[in-house]
């Protein structure tokens, strides 16, 4: 038992340490809630399975035209739409649920009593609220990957894949960083409901390879609103065609938009006056 | 004064109601018209990418540009959103407040619709305006204005029956407790059938007779076509002859449903 006196962390570490302590309890007690709603469990499987299916319409018509676009063949694309699907999923189980509340945290006064706790409050913004049920979309993604690497002959090996579930992890950091920073624009527009809409559809873009795209677009999707790394880049690390160049930029980013995210939060923060004092 | 002409008024009143309420809302507008081109743009290049890659499509490049051009414009002139609100009003007793006014509850929702319009209007040309000087020149531009007025035609026949399709589905609320999973599937469903994700003159061949007959591409890929396309006259005639058929006819069911509705309609917290 420690005394009120001491301090709550002795070093960094700890504080790290107390915060991934906390999230296991966040995403223990939204299990424990995702089965007293087990039909909302069986309709997010259905829903997440017919938009799945839905999704891939466009490309297997496009292939029903050609042979390959750009060098990628209808097996590649659909190993492709299933890491899409893969992070899309992670997306909507861990961060989406929080990102559609911001505008209330900020406009209902929510955000004081988060400020009160003993928590960084930009972690608990970001990932208080988990949606337990989207991750059977990110089962339906694997088994899709799957289906796309047997059909297309691909055997990465273990370093191949190493690259691209770092990729992909980029991609999760880089796409979560940018929602996160369009988000806290709420802090100066008032209201950011709409703007989960418009995230949401140019993450469709990354349910085709970037070459797919013209070369400003291209660049667009590299760095501004970082899709490529989400499933064009770990994609292409599976094919064998990436040297680990593409690797390390993909961290660089990820930690300089995880700065940049931080000091608009910080930034806000100075700008927020209460609203329910 | 005929009901007409009356409920005419009220409309006319109502609408301009809502424009001046919804009107506190103009920046959220423009953020929804964005996120509805996002889909066709990123459909656009695709398309055109396909074809430059040596793709061989029943159709050519000015086609897809103008078909996904238009595409975002007509979705949204055409779109109904008002099902999931109108069940929850027959759900939660709402209703009742309406059935003693001298107008249909469905006015309100006739008003909301060409109010909301109106107003995302003002934010979706520009963009579309935009878009278009881009690919300007790809682009399929008709002459004379006779196509362009068939267009307008058709876009109204289509908002008729997407409405009417939402109020068929929305009346079952009179007996259902629930119809969110109707309307998702109508969402799901029509996305596909009415050319919204992909041109139907790409879907394959041998749904060709199933795809070109069916209610929803009278929604959006049919007025669609009327500009992007090489419909002839012959064409021209025989799709409005058909889409004013679905509008009379799905607007006939319409109706005996709701009087059936009313009828079995036993109000809640009256």
């Amino acid at each position: 038992m420690s005394t009120l006196t001491e301090p709550l962390d002795r070093n960094w570490l700890q504080k790290q340490w107390r915060h991934v302590r906390l999230w296991r309890r966040f995403f223990a007690q939204a299990v424990v809630r995702e089965t007293h709603y087990r039909a909302h469990f069986l309709t997010t499987l259905l829903v997440g399975l017919v938009q799945l299916g839905l999704g891939i319409v466009p490309t297997l018509l496009l292939f029903g035209f050609t042979q390959d676009v750009h060098g990628w063949s209808r097996a590649e694309v659909i190993a492709l739409v299933g890491v899409y699907q893969i992070v899309t999923g992670l997306i909507a189980t861990f961060v989406a649920p929080n990102m559609n509340r911001m505008t209330s945290y900020l406009t209902e006064g929510e955000l004081d009593v988060v400020l009160l706790r003993p928590v960084s409050s930009q972690f608990y913004l970001t990932l208080r609220w988990i949606n337990v049920a989207e991750l059977t979309n990110v089962a339906s993604g694997i088994v899709v990957l799957v289906i796309g690497l047997v059909q297309s002959d691909l055997a990465p090996g273990v370093g191949q894949v190493l690259q691209a579930v770092v990729l992909a992890g980029c991609g999760l950091v880089l796409l979560t960083a940018v929602w996160s920073a369009m988000s806290f624009l709420a802090f100066w527009l008032q209201s950011v409901g709409p703007i989960g809409v418009v995230y949401l559809s140019m993450v469709e873009a990354g349910r085709y390879p970037l070459v797919f795209f013209p070369v400003a677009v291209r660049t667009f999707l590299t760095f501004a609103f970082p899709v490529a790394f989400a499933t064009t880049f770990p994609v292409r690390a599976l094919a064998g065609d990436l040297n680990w160049w593409p690797v390390a930029l993909g961290v660089a980013l990820a930690v300089v938009a995880m700065t940049l995210v931080r000091l608009l939060w910080r930034r806000g923060l100075l700008t927020y006056s209460s609203a329910s004092s | 004064m005929s009901t007409l002409t009356r409920n005419l008024r009220v409309v006319r009143r109502m609408t301009a109601a809502e424009i001046a309420q919804q009107s506190v809302y103009r920046g959220a507008w423009i953020i929804f018209m964005l996120a509805n081109i996002c889909m066709p743009i990123i459909s656009l290049l695709i398309w055109r990418t396909a074809l430059a890659n040596g793709a061989q499509l029943p159709v050519d490049e000015r086609y897809i540009t103008t078909y996904f051009v238009l595409l975002g414009f007509v979705t949204m002139a055409t779109s109904s959103w008002m099902a999931a609100f109108l069940a929850n009003d027959i759900r939660l007793g709402k209703l009742s407040s309406w059935m003693v006014r001298p107008a249909s509850l469905l006015v309100k929702f006739v008003a909301n619709n060409l109010s909301e319009k109106f107003l995302k209007l003002f934010a979706l040309v520009p963009m579309i305006g935009i878009v278009w000087w881009i690919f300007r020149d790809s682009m399929n531009i008709p002459a004379g204005a006779g196509r362009w007025a068939l267009f307008a035609v058709s876009i109204v026949l289509g908002a008729i029956l997407v409405f009417t399709i939402d109020i068929l589905i929305a009346a079952l609320a009179f007996w259902m407790d629930d119809v969110g999973a109707l309307v998702q599937a109508r969402v799901i469903i029509a996305s596909v059938l009415s050319g919204a994700v992909v041109p139907l003159a790409l879907m394959p061949s041998w749904s060709r007779g199933f795809v070109d007959h069916q209610p929803f591409r009278y929604t959006v890929s049919f007025p669609v076509e009327i500009v992007a396309g090489q419909l002839t006259g012959r064409d021209l005639l025989a799709g409005l002859g058909i889409q004013l058929g679905y509008v009379v006819v799905l607007a006939v069911i319409a109706r005996l449903v709701w009087a059936a509705g009313l009828r079995a309609y036993s109000a809640v917290g009256a």
